[in-house]
């Protein structure tokens, strides 16, 4: 009968990987807008605005869901297929990540690959999909997009690769469970990283020295000319999942640098410890992304690359400096 | 705690250093300037702490109202007076001078472990990055035409130099210390006045125009 007990428990594993993946992808979903209100509240206190209000966000959202999806004549199914592809990547990749346990819900899936494999999967399809149209600022939009993953993307494979090689291991929730494991002892290729991944979540998420989240008006945009075709509901996706995508690059510089207060075991205590340490953290994280935002002008096109390789650079030399 | 403390204050500095060279905008390279003085200060901070050393708290208060303050004010009031704002074109673009300071980091840290006392530990960091700071900041000295930018590499240079100082020898005697400081301010003084000139001389603070002053 061993046979039979070890297929229940793996079928209980698999029941509460599952189960642990849809709650967390949903909190995250839930919580993802809010941080963009939240970084466009500080911005606009920054600037003596009073700004929207935290709920912006939600009823942003709530209003492009219930509009009617209005599509180009020229578009094909690749047109329709982006957003959703985006979204299902993004959605697929925050299951990777270890958010409130230090253990990712489908970490048996794969570690840092898989991760950014993904997210280059959302970003090939909405990227394909802004050619689709045949409108010039897509296609502008879609290749400058592509300039920039083609460095980014590296680097933040560097990076991360150095926190794994600390940790002996690709998981991302093997690599929380080391660092916690190993008390908070820091080498100079820490901060190295850190200061790489922080630019590449900058260039990633299209914030202001890269890019302006805030306008449509710029000739210079890369993120908001790739989606400019879209309306209604398929907008809604778009930006739903870029929320996304950013709430889950901070988790993930939260997880590798500072896991303090990750929850180890399920009692409810260490589940709220862990809930108000994440929040904190991403909060703080937010602050640093707005102060980086308010106090940058944007970066001419063409010096983009340059601030990239900067962090390419760093991504690098922490990776070095491991074996040194 | 401590050698934590060091090592991302090192780390900290080479970062700094690392970003002076990505980076064209004056004003942004003169912060970084004054954020790598303000790690030194704190380097120098926690070695006073945790080696009861009181005669660094006169290091540390001297580097940051110095080098974190004073002299990144002094250099930002000649950029504004002179009205020239970026670094137009260094002798060698951005990403090659990056692989170059990766390399260069490469070779610090390497020749750290020469050291007898750079084997391991947070002297070793120390060393590594003081080495590599060393390395990039007479890079940077080389590469740049522009005046300012290469006051900048002098200026990281000699907090390279004082991280060792300060972080792995037993310090230099508090004479010699602030006769370093004063030569700083004075060097910085000179040269801001130095940059006026070629400015006043050339309109441009392009150091490779100075050739044409020969015959």
């Amino acid at each position: 009968m061993a046979w039979r007990n070890d297929v229940t428990l793996m079928i209980h594993d698999a029941l509460a990987a599952t189960i642990m993946a849809l709650l967390q992808t949903a909190g995250l979903l839930a919580a993802a807008p809010l941080l963009r209100a939240a970084i466009k509240k500080m911005k606009a206190r920054l600037q003596n605005r009073q700004g929207p209000p935290l709920r912006q966000g939600y009823y942003d959202l709530a209003k492009l869901l219930r509009k009617e999806p209005i599509r180009s004549e020229t578009a094909s199914w690749v047109y329709v297929a982006g957003p959703r592809v985006y979204f299902a990547a993004a959605v697929a990749a925050t299951t990777l990540v270890p958010v409130l346990f230090a253990a990712a819900p489908l970490e048996a899936a794969g570690g840092i690959l898989l991760l950014v494999g993904t997210l280059a999967l959302g970003r090939f399809a909405l990227a394909t999909a802004a050619l689709d149209t045949g409108s010039p600022f897509g296609g502008m939009g879609a290749s400058r997009d592509m300039t920039i993953a083609a460095l980014a993307e590296p680097a933040l494979m560097l990076g991360l690769f150095t926190s794994a090689l600390a940790a002996g291991s690709l998981n991302l929730g093997a690599l929380v469970r080391s660092v916690l494991q190993r008390g908070p002892s820091f080498h100079p290729s820490d901060l190295l990283a850190f200061a790489g991944l922080f630019i590449i979540v900058i260039a990633e998420t299209g914030r202001i020295p890269v890019d302006n989240p805030a306008t449509h008006l710029e000739l210079t945009m890369i993120h908001e000319a790739m989606v400019l075709e879209y309306a209604g509901p398929d907008l809604a996706l778009v930006e739903w999942t870029s929320a996304l995508k950013e709430l889950l690059y901070l988790t993930l510089l939260v997880d590798l640098f500072i896991p303090l207060g990750i929850a180890t075991s399920a009692a409810p205590g260490a589940i709220l410890v862990s809930l108000l340490a994440w929040a904190g953290k991403v909060f703080m994280l937010a602050i640093a992304v707005t102060l980086a935002e308010s106090t940058n002008a944007k970066l001419r096109l063409f010096r983009v690359p340059e601030l990239v390789s900067v962090s390419l650079g760093l991504a690098f030399l922490a990776l070095a400096i491991r074996f040194l | 705690m401590t050698n934590d403390v060091l090592i991302l204050c090192a780390a900290g500095m080479l970062v700094s250093a690392y970003l002076m060279v990505g980076q064209k905008a004056l004003f942004t390279a003169i912060r970084l300037y004054s954020a790598q003085s303000l790690f030194l200060g704190i380097v120098a901070i926690t070695i006073a702490i945790s080696e009861s050393r009181h005669d660094l708290f006169v290091t540390a208060a001297l580097t940051v109202s110095l080098k974190g303050i004073l002299i990144p004010w002094f250099l930002m009031r000649v950029i504004d007076r002179i009205g020239i704002h970026r670094e137009i074109e260094p002798f060698l673009n951005v990403p090659a001078s990056l692989l170059i300071c990766v390399g260069l980091t490469v070779v610090g840290y390497r020749v750290s472990t020469g050291f007898p006392e750079g084997a391991r530990g947070v002297s070793h960091h120390l060393i590594g990055t003081a080495l590599s700071m060393l390395l990039i900041g007479l890079f940077l000295m080389v590469t740049r035409k522009k005046a300012i930018t290469q006051i900048l590499a002098l200026l990281t240079v000699e907090n390279a130099v004082f991280l060792v100082a300060v972080g792995v020898t037993s310090g230099m005697p508090l004479v010699v210390e602030l006769g370093i400081s004063f030569d700083v301010i004075l060097a910085v003084l000179i040269l801001g006045i130095l940059v006026h000139r070629i400015v006043d001389r050339f309109e441009s603070m392009d150091v490779s125009r100075l050739a044409k002053l020969k015959g």
